[in-house]
């Protein structure tokens, strides 16, 4: 019992990273319409800046904001530079897939060649022990664990109270009606390119404080649980995503407890098998964004 | 569509040749485990080699039957390749884990290195040959025209009679077979085989190759691979490594072949060489009634 409850306490913890990662995934998705799996490289990036900005004797939280912001910057000119182009040139979803992938890599192995291929860490960040409800956790988690959720009711007002985000609603929900609104699509589109990018990069800090190594590949290995948890709570729904994420934390953290732990990312990816084959649209309902990728 | 799972099946047939003919796993002081190990000769085992592939592509393509949008189905290949090799690398009594399948047999250890060398390039020269006659035969007939007009438009191919949905997996089969005789080879050349060999990146490379050679364009794809393969990923070994970096030139390769396939989809998506369609014309039909005339194809 104390094992599970154990495994329960690390999987929402490293539940909460995988939140942020889906979330801003699932949030450029929804916006934009087109699979960034670049993505994952984005991750790899802003943990490198992380240490980078460690390395010049930055406060890690502060380090985290703004390798956040840099990466955000990052994906906007990704979008501008690369996607927007050729989504204008008329090149189907498909294509652009491949595109980003590309582009994936090129991002990865310029990580290789700027910081070389070797393993980092960020050294002990983890702080005192706390217990909690029988859970034993590092600071550090507790203190992700906080940013998660405040981000998340951060995003819950903005998506709601304010007028960019129900612009950002209804670009997500129909995009051709929303411009005809008189809604400046493409701007829209920029900002949740920017806001995925600050997640992605704050994820990718947050999950290179939480393991003790890694190295370029460390984002596109992330990227599986985190399209898990995006799958899992309807590709396009932020909501679903912040739920997916907690989900298959929780879930591969209970399995590797009494499971080989190898087989961690399995969960994952049969997550991603089952529902794509019994209910692709994700475990709450449809939206839009989601009923837009059964053909 | 592009496969881009295609990588499994390749490791599904190098998997298959390696432990077919290496032999027990308590050989050379049973440092690696793995299952089987027969010592069957080299023909029957590229032949499992393909028989097995054909079992994985049609699997991989089973996946790729449920009707979602084309990106989604990428990234759900891409999530299998990635799976795939994570799988196997983390079970180290089922195909040798992470540090995978060394000292597989090569069919000409028996000749000298370079005879062997070259007797091997004659080898896979040959068994290329092949491939291309078969792929002709498959490619040109009818069984090519009906599958130009699924990839074309389903729906009108399906309302001709055809079904959609055998044709695709006999292509996953044909396309599986092939990767699975491509492993095998690979495998017995190089003599190992291990999860680090067939990451998603190397997909990458297989679809640089096919993006510049011209989708859908036999002779494109093969000089296209010639030219990725052999000048990219073989060619950066021969550039002088820079002593305080090490792995840039392979980081290089690596981003040459991104910007490459991003520049080629940008400016040229048909590839170097674009693919050659069928024309048919009206065979002048010798009763002079034009309207009877019967269609006759031609390749041009």
């Amino acid at each position: 019992m104390h094992l599970l409850v154990q495994s329960i306490g690390f999987g929402v913890a490293a539940g909460a990273v995988l939140s942020l990662g889906a979330v801003g995934f699932t949030l450029q998705f929804g916006i934009s319409n087109v699979l960034n799996i670049a993505y994952g490289a984005l991750m790899s990036i802003g943990a490198f800046l992380g240490l980078f900005m460690l390395g010049l004797g930055l406060n890690i939280w502060v380090a985290m904001v703004l390798g956040g912001l840099a990466v955000g910057a990052c994906s906007v000119l990704l979008n501008r530079g690369l996607i927007t182009p050729l989504v204008r040139k008329g090149m189907q979803p498909f294509g652009l897939v491949i595109v980003s992938v590309s582009a994936g890599i090129v991002l990865e192995y310029v990580i290789v060649a700027v910081a070389g291929p070797a393993t980092q860490s960020y050294g002990n960040l983890s702080g005192a022990t706390l217990n909690f409800l029988g859970w034993t956790l590092t600071t550090a988690q507790v203190v992700i664990f906080g940013i998660a959720v405040l981000l998340m009711v951060g995003l819950h007002l903005l998506l709601t109270r304010t007028q960019l985000g129900r612009a950002m609603r209804a670009t997500s929900s129909n995009r051709t009606l929303a411009r005809s609104c008189g809604i400046a699509t493409s701007r829209i589109s920029d900002i949740a390119w920017f806001m995925s990018g600050t997640f992605c990069g704050m994820a990718g800090i947050a999950l290179a404080i939480t393991i003790e190594s890694f190295d370029f590949t460390l984002g596109s290995i992330f990227l599986i649980p985190m399209i898990a948890a995006a799958v899992l709570g309807g590709v396009g729904q932020p909501y679903g995503a912040m739920i997916g994420g907690l989900v298959v934390g929780v879930v591969s953290s209970v399995s590797s407890a009494y499971w080989d732990p190898a087989y961690q990312s399995v969960v994952a990816f049969g997550i991603i098998i089952v529902m794509l084959l019994v209910r692709p649209r994700g475990l709450f309902g449809s939206s839009s964004a989601t009923r837009k990728l059964l053909a | 569509m592009a496969n881009l799972a295609y990588i499994v099946v390749i490791a599904a047939g190098a998997y298959t040749y390696a432990v077919l003919t290496i032999g027990p796993d308590t050989g050379n002081g049973g440092f690696q485990h793995y299952i089987l190990g027969y010592q069957l000769p080299f023909f029957a085992a590229v032949i499992a080699a393909a028989a097995v592939g054909a079992g994985v592509g049609v699997l991989i393509g089973v996946t790729g039957l449920k009707r979602i949008r084309q990106d989604y189905q990428a990234m759900v290949m891409l999530v299998i390749s990635i799976m795939a090799a994570t799988v196997i690398g983390a079970a180290p009594s089922f195909l040798g884990g992470e540090p995978g399948i060394s000292l597989v047999p090569n069919p000409f250890s028996n000749l000298s290195a370079v005879t062997g060398a070259w007797a091997y390039v004659a080898m896979v020269a040959f068994a290329c040959l092949i491939g291309y006659l078969v792929l002709r035969k498959f490619t040109g007939g009818p069984m090519g025209r009906a599958l130009r007009a699924m990839r074309d438009d389903e729906h009108a191919a399906a309302a001709m009679g055809f079904s959609v949905v055998r044709m695709r997996l006999l292509t996953q089969a044909v396309g599986g077979a092939f990767g699975g005789v491509s492993g095998a080879l690979l495998v017995a050349f190089i003599g190992g085989w291990s999860p680090g060999a067939w990451a998603y990146v190397e997909t990458l490379a297989l679809l640089t190759a096919v993006i510049v050679g011209g989708m859908g364009n036999d002779f494109g794809v093969t000089l296209g691979t010639f030219v990725i393969a052999v000048l990219l990923l073989q060619g950066v070994q021969f550039l002088p490594q820079i002593r305080s970096h090490t792995g840039l030139t392979e980081a290089l390769g690596w981003m040459v072949l991104g910007l490459l396939t991003i520049g080629f989809l940008w400016f040229r998506p048909q590839g170097v060489f674009r693919e050659r369609r069928p024309k048919y014309r009206l065979r002048p039909d010798p009763t002079g009634d034009p309207s009877s005339g019967a269609l006759a194809g031609r390749r041009g």
